[in-house]
């Protein structure tokens, strides 16, 4: 099973078997993870310098042992922390994130945390940017065609997230400018320079909020909304912090509007390339929370998931990781792995998905679950309504990808057949219609 | 009967519902269920639910 053992007993890949950067991969993944959770579910990879975990059982098993840790400084190559006194507001919100925190702190922020991203709350929201769904499919009017992912996936997910942490329409731009530089400063793939000027870039915003944070604290009640929910969350005298709070505002922008986008494009490919399982779900209605987990499960549109980063030597299913190294959580992988679900690769919304994987799994499982169906349930639902009939344009919907995303195997162009019959050709009932006879 | 929340996910373990469909009769309460039992929801151990009043 060994191509080659640099060190006796690990078992070793390198990118002739997977590459998570080419072309051919990203547009088809599929005989490579299949490879992956079969034949290598646990493997060095030469090329990429780091552990590659793929099946089901690996994946679920790491992802519930807390001594592989999401944070960074864990890394045998992370930078040497800087003084307090010399960090900036991006760098302090950082050390106060979910992923940075240590196992106690972790479990407090998110018990403070979830009521802010409780189904109750998550449920109001839904009131809060219904409008912008239908404002993004208003936008798109009645064509013969349109490209999903400018005219929905681009622009719904950071409208409704500056939706959400209460930014005000005249200061949309601005939180847009925000969330790209925000997005741009945690992309390890771009480099070092562009990342900071992208850090500098989002100091404004974090001021912003800060700002924000403050002006609530000092009202009679800190509002009701997302932001409001954190400074108001307390147990006993426990309170979530300003730091706390930017950093959960900073998460909820990166995974809310740029993994969201993808939710977005890959729903529409997966409805509209199974004809049945749309006209199904339409039927159906209640099926909408399963399907949207079976979709993201389908779709598996991650290309480098999920990292940890060893706390100590430790051996797992056989092989020895050492402290420090770290370890690409292959969830996607994982998401199709035949040994787990039968005919992986078929959509169906009423699988059972017990033990799924698509939210991850453990302390760090997905913070923002209820807000993705909220999200995910509105623009389906509204394009069920505007487009029962739409069809995938040559069947693939001309799919194009942008091969440089930093972690997605993200469409820039999915078009839509509408088949929306104009106005002037839908059929009028004859009760409605005067005749002369 | 008694109400339990998992911190990590929000999922309810309501004792007088239990979980039928994974073989675990109405009125279990949280303590007898299996030491290795797990958040259904987000795999979580038992140490992360809480009595939940709501």
């Amino acid at each position: 099973m060994s191509t080659s053992s640099a060190t006796e007993g690990r078992v070793e890949i390198d990118g002739r078997i997977f590459n998570p950067y080419s072309k051919d991969f990203i547009r088809s993944p599929w005989a490579t993870w299949e490879k992956m959770v079969l034949e290598y579910p646990v493997a060095w990879h030469k090329d990429l310098n780091m552990w590659v975990v793929s099946s089901h059982d690996a994946c679920t098993e790491m992802l519930k042992n807390n001594l592989f840790t999401p944070s960074y400084k864990a890394w045998e190559h992370a930078p040497p922390e800087k003084p307090e006194a010399e960090k900036n507001d991006f760098e302090r919100s950082l050390d106060h994130g979910l992923f940075a925190t240590r196992t106690q702190d972790h479990l407090r922020l998110r018990k403070l945390a979830l009521p802010a991203f409780s189904k109750p709350v998550m449920g109001k929201i839904d009131a809060k940017i219904r409008d912008l769904v239908t404002g993004v499919f208003d936008e798109i009017g009645e064509p013969e065609q349109f490209d999903a992912f400018s005219m929905i996936a681009e622009k719904l997910p950071v409208r409704a997230i500056a939706r959400m942490v209460g930014v005000p329409t005249n200061k949309e731009a601005f939180f847009h400018e925000f969330a790209v530089s925000v997005i741009k400063s945690t992309r390890i793939n771009l480099p070092l320079k562009e990342r900071q000027a992208a850090i500098q870039a989002s100091l404004p915003g974090f001021a912003y909020f800060r700002e924000v944070i403050a002006q609530r604290r000092a009202a009679a009640h800190p509002g009701d909304d997302f932001v409001g929910n954190l400074i108001g969350a307390s147990e006993g005298d426990d309170r979530l912090g300003d730091y706390d709070i930017m950093a959960m505002i900073q998460a909820v922008i990166v995974a809310g509007s740029d993994t969201a986008t993808d939710l977005h494009t890959y729903a529409i490919q997966g409805l509209l390339g199974n004809p049945e399982q749309y006209r199904l779900l339409r039927q159906r209605p209640e099926l909408m929370e399963n399907a949207i987990i079976e979709l993201l499960r389908v779709g598996a549109f991650g290309k480098t998931p999920q990292f940890r980063f060893a706390t100590q030597d430790i051996e797992f299913r056989g092989q020895q990781i050492r402290k420090g190294q770290s370890i690409l959580l292959n969830l996607t992988a994982a998401w199709v792995d035949p040994q787990k679900w039968d005919r992986p690769r078929q959509l169906d919304i009423t699988r059972r998905l017990d033990g799924n994987l698509v939210f991850g799994a453990g302390a760090h499982f997905c913070i923002g679950t209820y807000l993705v169906r909220v999200q995910g349930s509105l623009m389906i639902g509204e394009l069920m309504k505007r487009f029962p009939n739409a069809e995938l344009v040559n069947g693939n919907g001309d799919v194009e990808y942008d091969y440089n995303h930093h972690n997605a195997r993200r469409i820039n162009r999915l078009l839509v057949r509408s088949n929306v019959r104009p106005a002037q050709d839908r059929f009028i009932p004859e009760s409605t219609v005067e005749t002369s006879h | 009967m008694k109400k339990w929340i998992c911190i990590i996910c929000g999922y309810i373990y309501d004792e007088a519902l239990g979980m039928p469909d994974h073989g675990i009769a109405a009125g279990t309460s949280f303590e007898s269920l299996p030491d290795d039992w797990t958040c259904p929801e987000c795999g979580s151990p038992k140490e992360s639910f809480e009595p939940y009043v709501g």
